[in-house]
């Protein structure tokens, strides 16, 4: 017992900076990747001609590919090129790749949730004359909000959990300070990867119950006020009970 | 044919393919790995997934707690972890186990990891199932297994198909990270072409590819169900 006190003493230092290093790149990508996710999110959410099915492809190829192979494209086949500015250091590309990475799954929460305010929301505004920026910013995103806000959670969660990742590219965080410190001390390696995911787990579970939350909660005040829309074609509620990766 | 030669020369340049084709053996094995071990891992944790939803959705309070807890350990923590921690974990815990392959290790590792998501999967399945339908059955005197055979579980696959296909997509991308336990899947045969050749294009480009192929069929097969599926067992009206 005592033996574990003094490892768990000796290797926290270390693994709270690796924890500060995990949060400082997760905080990093989301912000990346929300705002690029966003952008694109708007676009194809209203159907707009070649930008839509463009960033649909985009969609796929980012869907399609593990992170890992993602992660050594961007670093190892980009840098090749050999356009200096694509020549990064290992930090650049691993937030843009998770900036990346998240933008795909934040554009299609975006688009979805734009596309699931009912058409008649779009046709009265501009039937007051409204402009389409001033009908996105007043009417349909006020409403999309609180559609997006849950499913960002678990990209949130997603995205945490990727940052493990990063290790293999040489970023000191989290599971790359458990390693370094396995080789100080190889004979507890379980001991120090269970304090390891202890701290993912304290970081990662307060978010997934903040979505559990917001799911509830948000989709409550939502569904009290929603009314029939009397204009077919508006589209499916993403509300849908639905599988939280 | 001469302003070809340019054009040829770039290509080449870029993504020699030849190199490539000198590697077909190992991507093969590559790819073989990768599919056994999502094909593997599917199945199990499809299995345990079913196993982790029963005990979820009983009234046993204690069952029903400890699924829990297991479902938000797995959710919180990364898989990359998780699969170390198996790997470093089990032949300490299990010494029979030191002598197994890797393979096996990470198809248990994955198995761990895509139970939960399985069974979240499984449940809202099962109870997305409308609620008159159950009382239908009892109405005309079915009994639990039969209504199980015949009204809920049709019900509940031709509902949760969608999902189980995304997962499964999800799941061939997660064999990726069995690469760095040294299983020789297809990131691994990427690898190996690029430490050898020094060719970062030919190796990882193509593994991008070949796993995208493999997304792509996935995709079309869930188009395929989603559009199968659509008739009266499609329960959208019920639900």
């Amino acid at each position: 017992m005592e033996h574990y006190i003094d490892i768990f003493q000796a290797v926290l230092p270390s693994l709270l900076e690796g924890f500060w290093r995990t949060l400082g790149i997760s905080l990093a990508g989301i912000l990346g990747g929300s705002l690029i996710g966003f952008l694109l999110g708007l676009v194809r959410g209203q159907h707009i001609r070649y930008f839509t099915p463009l960033i649909g492809g985009y969609l796929h190829l980012l869907r399609g590919t593990p992170f890992l192979v993602q992660l050594y494209v961007v670093y190892f086949v980009l840098p090749n090129t050999g356009i200096s500015l694509l020549m990064w250091d290992s930090l650049t590309a691993v937030l843009l790749c998770l900036a990346i990475y998240t933008s795909s799954y934040v554009t299609e929460i975006v688009s979805g949730a734009i596309r699931a305010i009912p058409r008649g929301q779009w046709e009265g505004a501009f039937a007051i004359g409204m402009r389409r920026g001033q009908t996105l910013w007043h009417i349909i995103l006020p409403q999309s909000v609180m559609l997006i806000l849950p499913s960002l959670g678990s990209v949130y969660v997603n995205l945490i959990k990727a940052t493990s990742i990063v290790s293999v590219v040489g970023i000191s965080e989290l599971t790359r300070q458990g390693e370094i410190n396995i080789l100080r001390f190889p004979g507890d390696i379980l001991f120090i990867y269970a304090i390891v995911a202890m701290i993912y787990f304290c970081y990662c579970f307060p978010v997934l119950k903040l979505v559990d939350w917001l799911e509830k909660n948000a989709g409550r005040q939502r569904a009290a006020r929603k009314r029939p829309s009397p204009t077919p074609g508006g589209s499916a509620p993403l509300n849908e009970p639905n599988v939280k990766a | 044919m001469t302003f070809l030669e340019p054009v040829a020369d770039w290509i080449v340049g870029v993504y020699n393919f030849r190199i490539v084709a000198l590697y077909a053996d190992e991507f093969a094995r590559g790819i073989t790995n990768t599919l056994l071990a999502a094909g593997a891992s599917l199945a199990l944790s499809l299995i345990l997934g079913t196993l982790l939803a029963a005990l979820r959705l009983s009234s046993n309070r204690l069952l029903s707690a400890l699924a829990e807890i297991y479902i938000q350990v797995i959710r919180s923590t990364p898989l990359l972890l998780q699969i170390y921690i198996v790997y470093f974990a089990l032949p300490l815990l299990v010494p029979a186990t030191a002598r197994w392959p890797e393979l096996w290790i990470g198809i248990l590792a994955l198995t761990l990891h895509t139970a939960p998501y399985m069974a979240e999967i499984i449940r809202s399945g099962i109870q997305s199932v409308a609620r008159g339908q159950i009382e239908g059955a009892l109405a005309v005197g079915m009994t639990f297994r039969q209504r199980a055979q015949h009204i809920v579980l049709p019900q509940a696959f031709a509902n949760i198909m969608p999902a189980l296909l995304g997962q499964t997509a999800i799941l061939v991308k997660d064999t990726s990270l069995l690469s760095l336990i040294t299983v020789f899947d297809l990131v691994a045969a990427g690898m190996l072409l690029n430490s050898e050749r020094i060719k970062p294009n030919e190796g990882f480009l193509s593994v991008a590819v070949i796993y995208f192929a493999i997304y792509l069929l996935l995709l079309l097969a869930s188009r395929f169900v989603e559009r199968k599926l659509a008739g009266p067992a499609w329960n959208k009206a019920t639900a």
